[in-house]
């Protein structure tokens, strides 16, 4: 509480439902410091993308409602705002998926990104050129259309186009998801690239424990809706039972989830 | 030889001019589904309620020509951005078939508006332009053409070259063409659907009425005009739903095809296949290119 001002995202004990029914997340507290990348880990279903969504007011299109808590941005408490007004205070979201426009082509899907910009004609090319010297393999597939790209560069045309946004703050939901080890260095290389060059904030949702934590100041792990655990990228690296549960590894050797599991229900039984 | 030919080149050339009338209803419908996904029910009622709003203001008003067609226009406007904050804004999460059924409503509100406020007698609208052939063009080519089939067809060509101009190189065309793609991630990167949809409601209703004042002056401004919302439904799907130059395209062969097949297939059946027959071929498109000769094909990376 002590420094609120350091913190470009301040999410307050959060919860989130569906059609007003349906519990998505319990309780979520998560901070985000200015220039910073902020790992949410966490599996299937257990609530990073709707957090994301809470945060960009994406939610709404989905018929899901935050509850309780608050969330701050930038000074700002985010209630009624409507994603185009998010963008427009700096916050874009890449959503899971790519979702890139598969009609145009891989430049007009980096130019809608500025759609909430007033910018010249002239103004938008030096901007290219600038987001092209982070994503040097867009440049040479510029002119043709998005659908046709790898999945690697559909992401990369989803991650510019926010970029066109000028965003104070990135939302990644899931960036890497089904692209080749390879292609998932080299994004979060533009990824690191971009947060330390542009002084982007990021808030990185991932299910890639390991790579993720890696490129990452600090990481919260949510399970079910709660946060878990959270801690500095690094103690969170050598946390035994994050080892155990998300990276695999533990002391007697691999294993997998299902033992971890087994394992802790049989403790539970025998407490 | 050379009557014959020249008479099938005249039926040709006016079912291609007449197939226009209907490309131009068509469009309209692109628009709005380019932006929704929706089919508009409501578009037939468009047409009716504008150009019956534009001779009510020239008649009822004496309102002269230009301006009560620039009034007619900015009343579409109104009624799309009524559309899009009562009935669009309200079902924004909704399914795209509630839409749909939404859309039928709004047909039948509009439909009720229009002659609760003009009446309900058949308007003669006279465009200054005669429905009979043109002296000069039967002179010189013994072809008879219509003056108001040629008028149609100019219209439509500068209508399809706007839009095109509109949606290729505006920010706004821009961002119409991101919603149609994926509303969702337009959103999230801060594309207003609020002004999207402001805009192609908009421009379909400026769309029903030329639309409306072309079929208004060939068979007078009556309710019936509704109906041609059904005459588009083939055209659209020989042309493919959220193609511009698929309606036009699908227009004229629909058109072409139903006037030839009526006066070559016709007396074979008694006559009257200009009806069907468009449904026969739009049947035929649905079984072997569903999206149509120009829809966008669902793009899958394998």
């Amino acid at each position: 509480m002590s420094n609120t001002s350091a913190n470009i995202l301040d999410i307050k004990n959060i919860e989130v439902r569906y059609d007003n029914v349906i519990l998505a997340l319990h309780d979520v507290s998560l901070k985000v410091p200015k220039g910073k990348v902020v790992a949410l880990l966490g599996a299937n279903g257990a609530g990073k993308s709707t957090t994301l969504k809470a945060v960009s007011t994406m939610l709404a299109s989905e018929r899901g409602k935050v509850t309780n808590g608050s969330i701050e941005y930038d000074g700002n408490t985010i209630d009624k705002q409507t994603p185009s007004q998010m963008v427009g205070l700096g916050m874009v979201q890449v959503l899971e998926g790519r979702r890139c426009f598969g009609h145009l082509t891989v430049e007009e899907n980096i130019i809608s990104g500025a759609y909430s910009r007033k910018l010249s004609k002239g103004d938008i090319n030096q901007e290219l050129e600038k987001i092209y010297t982070y994503f040097i393999r867009l440049k040479e597939r510029r002119k043709s259309q998005a659908a046709f790209t790898s999945g690697g560069e559909q992401q990369m045309i989803a991650v510019a186009r926010a970029m066109m946004a000028k965003p104070k703050m990135l939302l990644l939901d899931e960036p890497t998801m089904g692209l080749a080890p390879q292609l998932v260095a080299e994004i979060f290389n533009i990824v690191k690239e971009l947060n330390t060059k542009e002084g982007v904030s990021i808030l990185l949702a991932e299910q890639n424990t390991n790579v993720a934590l890696k490129n990452s100041d600090y990481g919260y792990i949510i399970e079910t809706g709660r946060v878990m655990l959270d801690g500095s990228a690094q103690s969170l690296l050598n946390d035994d039972k994050v080892k155990e549960l998300y990276l695999g590894i533990s002391k007697k050797g691999r294993k997998n989830f299902r033992d971890v599991l087994k394992e802790e229900s049989l403790t539970k039984k025998s407490n | 030889m050379v009557d014959e030919l020249l008479f099938f080149m005249e039926v040709l050339v006016g079912g291609l001019l007449a197939g226009t009338m209907y490309s131009l209803v068509a469009l309209g419908f692109v628009l709005i589904f380019k932006a929704s996904a929706t089919f508009n029910f409501s578009q037939g009622a468009m047409v009716f309620f504008s150009v019956l709003a534009f001779c009510g203001f020239m008649q009822d008003f004496n309102i002269p020509f230009v301006l009560a067609f620039i009034l007619a226009a900015l009343l579409m406007v109104v009624v799309g951005l009524c559309t899009e904050r009562f009935v669009l804004r309200p079902l924004m999460n909704a399914s795209e078939d509630t839409v749909l059924m939404a859309t039928i409503g709004l047909g039948y509100v509009l439909e009720g508006l229009a002659q609760a406020a003009w009446g309900v007698e058949v308007r003669r609208l006279d465009l200054g332009i005669g429905d009979f052939p043109v002296p000069w063009i039967a002179d010189n080519l013994k072809l008879f053409i219509s003056a108001l089939d040629i008028t149609a067809g100019l219209v439509a060509a500068i209508m399809i070259i706007g839009l095109f101009l509109l949606f290729k190189y505006t920010k706004i065309g821009l961002g119409l063409r991101a919603v149609a793609d994926d509303a969702g991630a337009a959103s999230s990167i801060g594309i207003p659907l609020k002004h999207i949809m402001l805009l192609v409601w908009s421009a379909a209703g400026v769309v029903a009425l030329v639309a409306g004042c072309m079929w208004g002056a060939r068979a007078g401004v009556q309710f019936a005009l509704v109906d041609l919302a059904l005459k588009a439904l083939p055209v659209l799907i020989i042309g493919g739903f959220s193609s511009i130059p698929g309606a036009i395209i699908g227009g004229l062969i629909i058109g072409a095809v139903e006037k030839v097949l009526e006066v070559y297939i016709g007396p074979f059946f008694g006559g009257a296949i200009e009806g069907w027959a468009p449904y026969v071929l739009a049947i035929f498109f649905l079984l072997y290119r569903p999206e149509g000769l120009f829809g966008e094909k669902i793009i899958r990376r394998v």
